[in-house]
């Protein structure tokens, strides 16, 4: 995709330039868009060992920023060589992009989505048609848009945020060159809105001058926005008024994307809250992340093989393992899966030369990247790791994941005392007398935190949704939930909460295994059985409650009530009155949360099962994100046109789980649950 | 900073100056609260603290003054006392130059103590007033709820105040002694101020009551001094308040209850008559009113607190319904449910009370 | 055509339906010329806001009544833009400065000072200041707090508050002190029958005593919450009749289902489901504490004596946790785990004496 990625960044910034020279620009666009796919990055700078970090690192970033670094660096035009010499200065995010549909790792129904609502909206020509696709990072939003762009033969504009570089300005050939953008350039973020406004109206206003020699495809475009400028995160007002006046005077299809991300304000709801969507009549198109593991095997695993064929025509085949273990480190984002793909291979290969040290500086690359970027900085960096412990694998600690964590507390083994040694409770205590423990609880969690980066918290959370299954005598189960508890009252105090959250985690486990009292002594621990065990609702149900608390108080600001009537009372009384006084957006949002039906309750929180390769925490967001399209049924949430019956997201053919008996079924649930949405 | 000295000195300053102002009638009748309207205006007016006063006055006759820390609960004439003592200092016109007033709740970090007092303290005066009369020859720096001021303000202060004792004196003002640092403690002379007698409190309301021609009936009066606890300021400002509410009418007893957010004796008496008595749901239900009255929590605790203390109960009884009181009371300022903290609480007091029978 | 609860909402002083004695006294206050900060107090639903419109309503007349809502956003001293919704009319400003978070001292600090350098638009009202309502002052934090009493005094001289919120046990005593404090208790069941009555025959419609009775009983006196109940009745039956059903909201009869499941079965498969269905009113935006206390009171119900002060005592206790802790579902869960290991046992124990 990265050709078209970058050619689509370079027709964009041939759109710039065709404000002024039109004719050129276009000239330009069209052929940018009918070259070969396989263009070469023009940042080759030749020496491998400096093409090639800078290469994972941003396209673990994210290849636009790249773009925006292209459109300023680059000549007009870029040596479009066919061969490549070193075809690993080019990232492979950009070499094995999907060219075709069915080469997109997105669910084939979103990939319908949005073709549908591209072809009513490229050709028919009533203004200003907003989409706005969502979704994790690096599933595969721009990829859809550039791959349908392409089917439907239409041009993408896009729009990515100037660069305030100063060293190009003193350049002054580059000046001359790049009249409009160095205009950007020397802008502040203030007047980076006005330029994005400028943008996006003049992209509408010129796109429609007749083109010598343009035809049919170059009169579809379509505006592709990925970037907002920083002004529209404080203050997302402005952007708001920008879409209205597009909205007005747009004749183009104006495609939004905008990364989710688990921290409850996420951008999108940021800066498209559900008001401007109503006005606006945007529609969303939320793809779901791969975090699920049914996209492990499915489309992870056919994406990694297509790369793999490709890889392995130039390099030697990675080990199937290695695979696997970049598939569930990247968690559902292709990109940072391809990139680490990438990274691992060449650090096969060239660092035989014995540039160990580059690799070093790599991962400390890679590393340095966390804290600017923590999801996929944090993952690259993980499956960096885990590739550098490859070799080392079947070693005895390595592979301690999330799964045998949890089983090490939750099964408790315990180990008899040895001979007399027994330290022996007075009688009147003996109900808490436990045999010794195999591990550590401690030595758990904090290999836990120190390997895949979860926090004790997040651990707790995965012990509390399955500690449960685990019990089977109430007052025991009474003591854990009491433990819990503490735990989180530990580490209430935000200000303490660096140092208690140890002890919370500790007293969580320890709590957890001493309350266990089936299974207090070594020799009453026989058989438990398999248990599945599953991944945490409550990250999930709290983002939801928190998104419909907002939700509510901005969509019946105008009763001036308290958050606590208003969905108490307000909004639940509204949904047995029919009172026509309210929009669009209110009705849906009182259909949805205003009911609560009775029958719908079982299948609304589906478990998700937990794997025992999975390594868990870092793949929380995708996993609620992945639950948030599942449960809530977004579009009857944000989506008050194509708002389903409640009852249509759970066709009655699907089992209703009821706890044990259904997990068996979880995985075609599942995937049933994508195609009935 | 800035912005709070102009503040202090556009709105509190001024505001004292029309006190002054219209009770001498010169000017429009402006409303001002009675609170400033009838502070004391010389040492020799303030009530009930004795002490603090004889001191004042040695010095008012030309002795120095030390540094002072006035301790002690609230609306017992800290602030009036040393304000009133600064204008007989000074009088009217060198007050201005002479005293810095550092109020509650402001800023008031190591930065200002610093900088601010520094500077104020650094400017040396001369002994006499521009209308020739003696002066003592230091500044007044007044700090108003000094026990909210943090350490490290504190531990500055400590250097400050040795440094400029030639020419500046400090007067701390707190309700918690303990909340002020040793070194400062010991650096000034202490007063502690008790709360103000009932017969005291009662002989000022009543001289407000005829200075405002008010009506009001005795137990009005009676249930004012009752519900301010020795607060002159509280009873001032509930005065005026049921005054207020009840325009041309008397003030009574139960007006004066309301506006004090005080819950009718009447209503603990039942709860606690309930909780000995009645069943669990009698007391689920009486509960529920108490809240659906409207009536703080808070308030009911501190209330059946001060009953439970004197009902005829065993100690060890006393003491486990006091115990859980005090976990009640800090749930509530945790922002727990008021309800079921009540209805939690009264269950430990029918326990208590049943198991004697 | 709008709800019932705002169509009939009285608008002056004069025409408030009860604690008539209040509102002459609150008429007196407006007129003595010398206007302290209020607070407002009272449970939901016992008619604040109305009054506090109709005491504004009697300070500046019907301009109050012109209602704008605007977006501010306040620079916080970290650079950081706060948006918040506000009510205004050309005399007040209503904020809930809850919706700011942890922000809120900044924001009502820069509010009321915008507020209070404004000038007053029209002199002609006579009025030298301007209000600031502030609602739910009881979520506000400690810090904010401290910051109120602070500009209180400040801007006394152009800008008044009036504070509201549910109870004062969370407003700190300087606050209080500085405010004149107005309890709103809630109407009786009398009151809020002739309030029912009232609005139906202003609607055309014809309301049973008995009928009147119930919803004022079943809305726990919660004048909105009646009015709710009876327009939700007008909706379903009419002419009404005296023993019809009364509606209840989804979620109230999904948390007594709850109730029952967890007194039906105690075992760790049913805490399970329990915790799912805890989940799903979550997800309605129900608040945990709600939750925690419409549990108690369907639990309370098939206790008995001892049973219940001890299942009072881990209610609130457990509240208390939920209010401090970020998780609110270890809380709940602790309750009804402990609350189903002890009805067990009760319920085992009595049947043991039963057997004897």
């Amino acid at each position: 995709i990265m050709s078209q990625l970058f050619l689509g960044g370079k027709a964009s910034s041939g759109k710039l330039n065709s404000w002024v020279e039109p004719s050129f620009g276009d000239l330009f666009g069209s052929s940018g868009l009918n070259s070969l796919p396989l263009a070469k990055a023009p940042l080759s700078g030749g020496n491998k060992s400096r093409a090639q970090p800078s290469g994972v690192d941003v396209g673990g970033k994210k290849p636009r920023k790249r773009k925006g670094a292209l459109q300023a660096a680059k000549p007009v035009f870029p040596p479009r060589r066919q061969d490549s010499q070193e075809p690993q200065d080019e990232p492979w995010v950009q070499v094995y992009a999907p060219q075709l549909q069915a080469e997109l790792a997105v669910h084939k129904k979103k990939v319908e989505e949005v073709e549908k609502w591209l072809r009513v909206h490229l050709d028919l020509n009533h203004g200003g048609a907003v989409l706005l696709l969502t979704g994790p990072s690096g599933c595969g939003k721009t990829a859809t848009v550039h791959v349908l762009a392409r089917d439907l033969g239409c041009q993408i504009q896009e729009w990515s945020n100037p660069v305030t570089t100063s060293e190009y300005r003193t350049d002054d050939s580059f000046r001359q060159t790049f009249d409009p953008d160095s205009r950007f350039n020397s802008f502040h973020w203030t007047s980076q809105t006005g330029a994005f406004q400028e943008f996006l109206l003049r992209a509408n206003k010129y796109d429609r001058l007749p083109m010598r020699g343009d035809g049919q495809a170059q009169d579809r475009k379509l505006i592709l926005v990925e970037d907002f400028p920083n002004q529209f995160y404080r203050q997302p007002g402005c952007l708001h008024d920008t879409l209205r006046r597009f909205a007005r005077t747009g004749r183009r299809p104006l495609v939004f994307v905008v990364s989710d991300s688990l921290s409850g304000d996420s951008s999108s709801r940021l800066l498209f809250p559900k008001e401007v969507q109503e006005e606006l009549g945007i529609r969303t198109i939320s793809s779901p992340s791969h975090g699920a593991s049914w996209y492990a095997t499915l489309s992870a695993s056919c994406e990694m093989t297509r790369c793999c064929r490709a890889v392995v025509v130039v390099f030697s085949d990675p080990e199937k393992a290695v695979l696997e273990q970049l598939c569930a480190g990247s968690s559902g984002d292709i990109r940072s899966a391809i990139n680490s793909l990438q990274f691992s291979s060449f650090a096969e290969h060239s660092l035989e030369k014995g540039a160990w040290a580059s690799k070093k500086g790599k991962s400390a690359a890679s590393a340095a990247r966390v804290p600017a970027r923590p999801k996929g900085g944090n993952r690259s960096t993980r499956s960096a790791e885990v590739l550098d412990d490859s070799p080392a694998i079947g070693g005895k600690d390595t592979s301690l994941f999330l799964f045998r964590a949890l089983g090490k507390i939750l099964y408790c083994k315990r180990e008899a005392y040895e001979g007399c040694e027994v330290p022996k409770l007075p009688s009147h205590l003996s109900v808490h007398q436990r045999d010794r423990m195999i591990v550590d609880p401690e030595v758990i969690t904090h290999k836990q935190t120190c390997r895949s980066h979860m926090s004790g918290e997040f651990f707790s959370l995965y012990l509390h949704q399955n500690y449960p299954d685990f019990f089977s005598d109430m007052d025991d189960v009474a003591r854990a939930s009491e433990y819990l508890s503490d735990a989180d009252f530990l580490t209430a105090e935000w200000s303490s909460r660096p140092t208690m959250s140890e002890y919370g985690s500790s007293v969580a486990t320890r709590g957890l295994i001493y309350s266990n009292s089936a299974r207090a002594q070594a020799t009453s621990q026989s058989h438990v059985g398999f248990k599945p065990l599953h991944k945490p609702h409550w990250l999930h149900i709290n983002k939801t409650y928190r998104e419909n608390y907002l939700a509510a108080q901005s969509l019946f600001i105008s009763f001036c009530l308290t958050p606590v009537s208003l969905m108490t009372e307000l909004v639940p009384y509204l949904a047995q009155l029919s009172n026509p006084m309210r929009n669009q957006a209110q009705i849906a949002f009182i259909q949805d949360v205003g009911h609560l039906s009775l029958r719908r309750f079982p299948g609304r929180l589906k478990l998700e099962a937990l794997g025992d390769k999975e390594p868990g925490g870092l793949d929380l967001d995708g996993e609620s994100d992945d639950a948030g399209t599942q449960t809530t049924g977004q579009g009857t949430r944000t989506l008050p046109s194509s708002s389903q019956e409640p009852g249509a997201d759970f066709p009655s053919s699907q089992p209703q789980p009821t706890t044990a008996d259904a997990l068996l079924d979880e995985e075609d649930i599942l995937i049933e649950e994508y195609d009935s949405d | 900073m800035q912005a709070f000295l102009k503040g202090s000195t556009q709105s509190v300053k001024p505001q004292r100056d029309k006190a002054a102002a219209s009770t001498s009638g010169e000017k429009k009748q402006k409303p001002v609260p009675w609170v400033e309207k009838y502070r004391p205006k010389c040492v020799n007016e303030v009530a009930f603290q004795e002490e603090v006063v004889a001191v004042l006055k040695k010095s008012l006759e030309g002795a120095d003054l030390p540094n002072l820390l006035f301790y002690g609960p609230p609306g017992t004439g800290k602030t009036s006392t040393i304000l009133a003592a600064a204008r007989e200092l000074y009088g009217p016109e060198l007050y201005r130059q002479r005293v810095l007033e550092l109020n509650a709740s402001d800023e008031r970090g190591i930065q200002v103590i610093r900088e601010k007092v520094k500077n104020f303290a650094q400017l040396t005066v001369a002994g006499t007033r521009p209308d020739g009369k003696a002066c003592p020859p230091f500044k007044i720096i007044i700090l108003d709820e000094a026990d909210s001021m943090t350490n490290p303000a504190q531990a500055a202060l400590r250097r400050t105040m040795e440094k400029e004792s030639r020419t500046t004196r400090f007067c701390l003002i707190c309700n918690y002694i303990s909340r002020i640092i040793e070194p400062l403690t010991s650096r000034c002379s202490k007063f502690r101020f008790k709360p103000l007698a009932n017969e005291v409190q009662q002989e000022r309301l009543l001289e407000i009551c005829e200075k405002e021609s008010l009506k009001y009936t005795k137990e009005g009066i009676d249930a004012l001094v009752k519900v301010s606890e020795g607060d002159l300021r509280k009873a001032i400002t509930l005065l005026q308040s049921a005054a207020r509410l009840s325009a041309e009418k008397e003030v009574t007893e139960s007006i004066v209850t309301e506006t004090a957010a005080v819950v009718p004796p009447k209503v603990i008496e039942n709860l606690l008559q309930t909780c000995y008595k009645g069943t669990f749901e009698k007391l689920e239900i009486a509960v529920k009113n108490i809240i659906d009255e409207g009536y703080a929590a808070t308030q009911v605790l501190s209330q059946l607190h001060d009953i439970i203390i004197e009902e005829r109960l065993s100690d060890k009884q006393k003491s486990a319904i006091t115990e859980k009181m005090a976990v009640v009371d800090k749930c509530l300022v945790d922002g727990a449910d008021e309800y079921l903290q009540l209805l939690g609480l009264c269950a430990v007091i029918m326990q208590q009370a049943t198991q004697s029978n | 055509m709008s709800l019932w609860v705002d169509k009939y909402r009285p608008t002056s002083l004069a025409k408030l339906d009860y604690h008539k004695d209040q509102a002459n006294q609150l008429r007196n206050l407006v007129q003595c010329g010398d206007f302290p900060h209020l607070l407002v107090y009272g449970p939901s639903g016992a008619g604040k806001k109305t009054r506090i419109m109709c005491v504004l309503r009697e300070l500046y007349g019907a301009g109050v009544e012109k209602l704008r809502i605007e977006h501010q956003s306040v620079t916080a001293p970290s650079k950081k833009k706060i948006e918040i919704n506000t009510i205004a009319s050309n005399y007040h400003l209503e904020v809930n400065p809850g919706d700011a978070g942890n922000s809120d001292r900044v924001v009502i600090q820069e509010l009321i000072k915008t507020v209070a350098q404004s000038q007053q638009i029209q002199s002609s009202t006579q009025r030298e200041f301007k209000v600031v309502l502030l609602t739910e002052v009881d979520r506000l934090t400690k810090d904010a707090q401290h910051a109120l009493r602070r500009t209180m005094e400040k801007y006394m001289a152009t800008c008044r508050l009036v504070l509201c919120c549910n109870s004062t046990s969370k407003v700190i005593a300087p606050i209080r002190s500085r405010c004149l404090a107005v309890r709103v208790p809630l109407p009786s069941v009398e009151e809020v029958c002739s309030v029912l009555t009232g609005v139906c025959r202003k609607e055309g419609l014809l309301l049973p005593p008995e009928l009147a009775k119930q919803i004022a009983e079943k809305s726990g006196r919660n004048l909105r919450r009646a009015l709710l109940m009876c327009e939700a009745c007008r909706v379903q039956q009419y002419p009404f009749s005296a023993d019809q059903d009364i509606p209840e909201t989804d979620w109230e009869v999904y948390l007594r289902e709850t109730a029952n499941a967890i007194v039906s079965q105690q075992s760790p498969q049913r805490l399970m489901e329990v915790r799912t269905r805890l989940y799903e009113l979550l997800t309605h935006c129900i608040p945990p504490e709600i939750i925690i206390k419409g549990l108690v009171t369907e639990l309370l119900g098939n206790c008995d004596g001892h049973l219940k002060a001890e299942v009072a005592q881990m209610a609130a206790y457990y509240e208390h946790r939920l209010q401090l802790g970020s998780k609110a579902i270890y809380h709940l869960e602790a309750f009804v785990a402990k609350f189903m290991a002890i009805y067990k046992k009760f319920m085992e124990d009595g049947l043991d004496n039963f057997m004897f």
